[in-house]
């Protein structure tokens, strides 16, 4: 005769279910660290999809920046401008070492560039940098 | 007295808490981080100096669909022979003066740029859009 003895499991005590979850809070802290260090936390813009290209130049924040949106505003050091590119240009009195940084949104027309390669011109400025995305 | 009731019992902190912060913590790292990096294709604008050389630029107009026109002659921007035809501009050492169609995109004409930087052309001009 066989006898078939129901052993009840032993409820295991809050304490070691906490040790089980260790090693899951180790990765998620290693993710957390990975996450911190190796990306940057920029404001992104879904109205300014910057070009790509394989350029090497490493951008450098500048004095001057303007960023053309999709709509076709344009915003001069992150100021909207009403009136002529090249008046708001002016009002910052540039000089022939100013380098202008233009934030540009890849799916433009070329022709939205045209009032700053004017306003650049008339002001004398010698460098004009295209922020760009680094190809993947 | 019942003093021994009062000594200090060893007590577990839950770390539940904590795990809930660090998961938040996680998740806003991971969805507002970027990874690619910005760089930039920089435009020398020679403005005093372009007057000696405007007689031997190289006029290039984008136009859409990958046409390029180089001093009237039509191209294409995947073909070999305009390749070889960057790459000579480069050796000659031969200014560049770069437009486009208004309605060509940026990306193209950001292509064409990198395109001319990378066969090693170092002057090139870019000016406003033709129609």
């Amino acid at each position: 005769m066989m006898i078939f003895t129901h052993t009840q499991k032993p409820s295991r005590p809050k304490r070691q279910l906490d040790d089980s979850m260790v090693p899951a809070i180790n990765i998620v802290f290693l993710l957390l660290i990975f996450f911190m260090i190796a990306g940057h936390i920029e404001a992104r813009n879904a109205d300014l999809q910057i070009p790509a290209s394989s350029s090497e130049g490493e951008l450098v924040a500048r004095d001057i920046e303007i960023q053309i949106l999709v709509n076709g505003e344009y915003y001069l050091n992150g100021q909207k401008i009403e009136k002529s590119l090249l008046a708001s240009l002016q009002a910052l009195a540039p000089s022939a070492e100013s380098v202008v940084t233009c934030h540009i949104d890849r799916n433009l027309p070329f022709s939205a560039l045209d009032p700053v390669l004017s306003a650049i011109r008339q002001l004398n400025i010698k460098r004009l940098q295209i922020a760009t995305e680094q190809r993947l | 007295m019942l003093l021994n009731n009062l000594a200090p019992r060893k007590k577990t902190i839950s770390i539940t808490p904590l795990i809930d912060v660090v998961f938040i913590l996680l998740l806003f790292f991971m969805l507002s981080s970027t990874f690619n990096q910005k760089k930039q294709l920089e435009i020398k604008h020679a403005t005093s100096g372009v007057s000696q050389s405007e007689g031997e630029a190289v006029q290039i107009v984008l136009q859409p669909e990958g046409v390029v026109e180089v001093d009237g002659a039509q191209y294409r921007v995947g073909e070999q022979s305009f390749a070889q035809l960057l790459n000579t501009i480069a050796e000659n050492d031969s200014h560049v003066r770069l437009s486009a169609r208004a309605s060509v995109s940026v990306q193209s004409v950001v292509e064409l740029i990198d395109m001319g930087y990378q066969a090693g052309i170092t002057q090139l001009n870019l000016s406003e859009s033709v129609e």
